[in-house]
């Protein structure tokens, strides 16, 4: 029995899955073996016969109409399904380039305010130091004497009572070389200013006392034009601009006694 | 346009169903044969087609064009089947008997060679000519049984083909195919001479 072939083998003979080497030695063994070949012809028989008698049950027509149906409901509802998502989707992008759009717009006008204020800022403190240094040339070209001539700081004060409308106070203790000459009632930016003209050694010093505007010099920064060392300071009332072609150190030694000066009495607007 | 993307998706699922239709509905009869073959009455039949082909419709983006859409609609149909109550019910029945007659894995050896038709082709003839006879002895086989010659011998599906639609190895479709033939031959020996012919048209 174990020369013919095994059941398995005939119905993959039957079934069309035997190729090749196999198929060959298959028709080899079937051409010589009539009991095998009787057996395959059965399972061929036996496969077409399931095969008519498997085709048995035919689907109602309305079945199909049914699934047509079915499926144009389907691709109707998948398409709102999408189109709802869709709309939301774009519902939010809207949303969000609204938004993007707002913020811009939003930082683009505080860009062009802030650089219109930077620029009125720069325009002011460039006439300022202009200002400054115009008006120390003017007094050292002058050469005249100062309004109110003294050394001496309890003098110089009380003669701005009614000139300006805030008050300041001078340091009492000054370098050895360092001497305040007197002071002029003098506008800067149309605004009345209190110079105060100081000697150290042989060079002159113009200190302008104001009160604060937004072309506020930065505290301690050093500035020079035309040879000219500009410094100087602000409190929360006041303006000081000290000018001079002395060393720089000196000069801003002078305006840091001056600044220290205002910690008792600030300047008060009258 | 890459602004709007969802533009561009838009027409797709009108022709995606088109598709499908045309892929599917060619399927119907052979899907509806099965699936009467499966639940044996004609409301049942309908509900696993009309579940199978949804279940298709709603998938079908995951079928890559080109492979065996006919394999991947008997797959899902014989899914739905078994997840089915009565799919459930028979496949249950169908283990424990599975077990009685032999494991699947170590089919072939256990198919008696005895059991192959050593009859003449005319005695064979005759026998299988009795369509309501093998009929009647299909439905007497098991479901996995039944389900593997109907896609063999009706729907001629290559074993490559069955061993994907039933998730099972090449080797389990062969001996399955061996045990569902010699079943066959068995019952059709055993009822031959009670056996009448009266049953030879379309069911439906």
């Amino acid at each position: 029995m174990s020369d013919h072939l095994s059941s398995v083998t005939l119905n993959a003979l039957a079934d069309g899955e035997l190729i090749g080497e196999q198929l060959v030695r298959v028709n080899e063994h079937l051409a010589e073996c009539a009991q095998c070949t009787s057996s395959a012809l059965a399972q061929s028989l036996l496969k077409s016969a399931t095969a008519r008698a498997g085709q048995r049950y035919a689907p109602a027509p309305e079945l199909r109409e049914q699934l047509a149906r079915l499926a144009a409901q389907e691709g109707r509802r998948a398409q709102a399904s999408y189109y709802r998502v869709a709309w939301g989707l774009r519902s939010y992008v809207w949303a969000a380039l609204a938004a993007v759009l707002l913020v811009s717009v939003g930082l683009f006008v505080q860009y062009r305010v802030q650089r219109a204020t930077d620029n009125a800022r720069l325009a002011s403190y460039t006439g300022l130091v202009t200002e400054v240094c115009d008006q120390h040339i003017a007094t050292l070209a002058a050469n005249s004497p100062p309004e109110v001539i003294s050394s001496d700081r309890h003098t110089v004060k009380p003669w701005f009572q009614g000139k300006i409308p805030f008050s300041f106070n001078l340091p009492q203790d000054l370098p050895g070389d360092t001497a305040l000459d007197g002071a002029n009632l003098t506008y800067l930016h149309s605004q009345p200013t209190a110079q105060l003209l100081y000697s150290i050694g042989k060079h002159r010093v113009s200190v302008f006392v104001q009160q604060r505007s937004d072309a506020a010099i930065a505290n301690g920064v050093m500035v020079n034009r035309t040879g000219f060392n500009l410094t100087g300071f602000h409190t929360d009332d006041l303006e000081v601009v000290a000018v001079s072609d002395v060393d720089p150190a000196r000069l801003a030694d002078l305006a840091e006694r001056i600044k220290k000066a205002q910690a008792g009495v600030e300047g008060k607007p009258k | 346009m890459a602004l709007l993307p969802w533009k561009r998706a838009v027409p797709k699922s009108g022709p995606q169903t088109s598709m499908f239709e045309d892929l599917a509905l060619p399927l119907l009869p052979s899907l509806y044969n099965m699936a009467m073959w499966l639940c044996r009455n004609p409301a049942d039949a309908e509900d696993l087609v009309q579940e199978t082909f949804l279940k298709a419709l709603r998938g079908f983006a995951l079928f890559e064009p080109g492979t065996n859409f006919k394999a991947w609609s008997f797959r899902i149909l014989r899914n739905t089947y078994l997840t089915s109550r009565s799919g459930l019910a028979a496949m249950r029945t169908v283990s424990l008997e599975d077990e009685l007659e032999g494991r699947d894995d170590l089919g072939p050896r256990l198919v008696p060679e005895a059991a192959i038709d050593r009859q003449t082709p005319e005695v064979n003839l005759m026998r299988l000519s009795d369509q309501a006879a093998l009929r009647a002895a299909m439905e007497k086989l098991t479901p996995p049984l039944l389900e593997v010659i109907l896609l063999c011998d009706v729907e001629e599906m290559k074993y490559r083909e069955i061993a994907a639609v039933m998730e099972i190895p090449i080797g389990t479709v062969m001996s399955r195919i061996a045990r569902a033939r010699t079943a066959l031959r068995e019952m059709l020996r055993v009822n031959a001479p009670a056996s009448t012919s009266n049953d030879g048209g379309t069911d439906r």
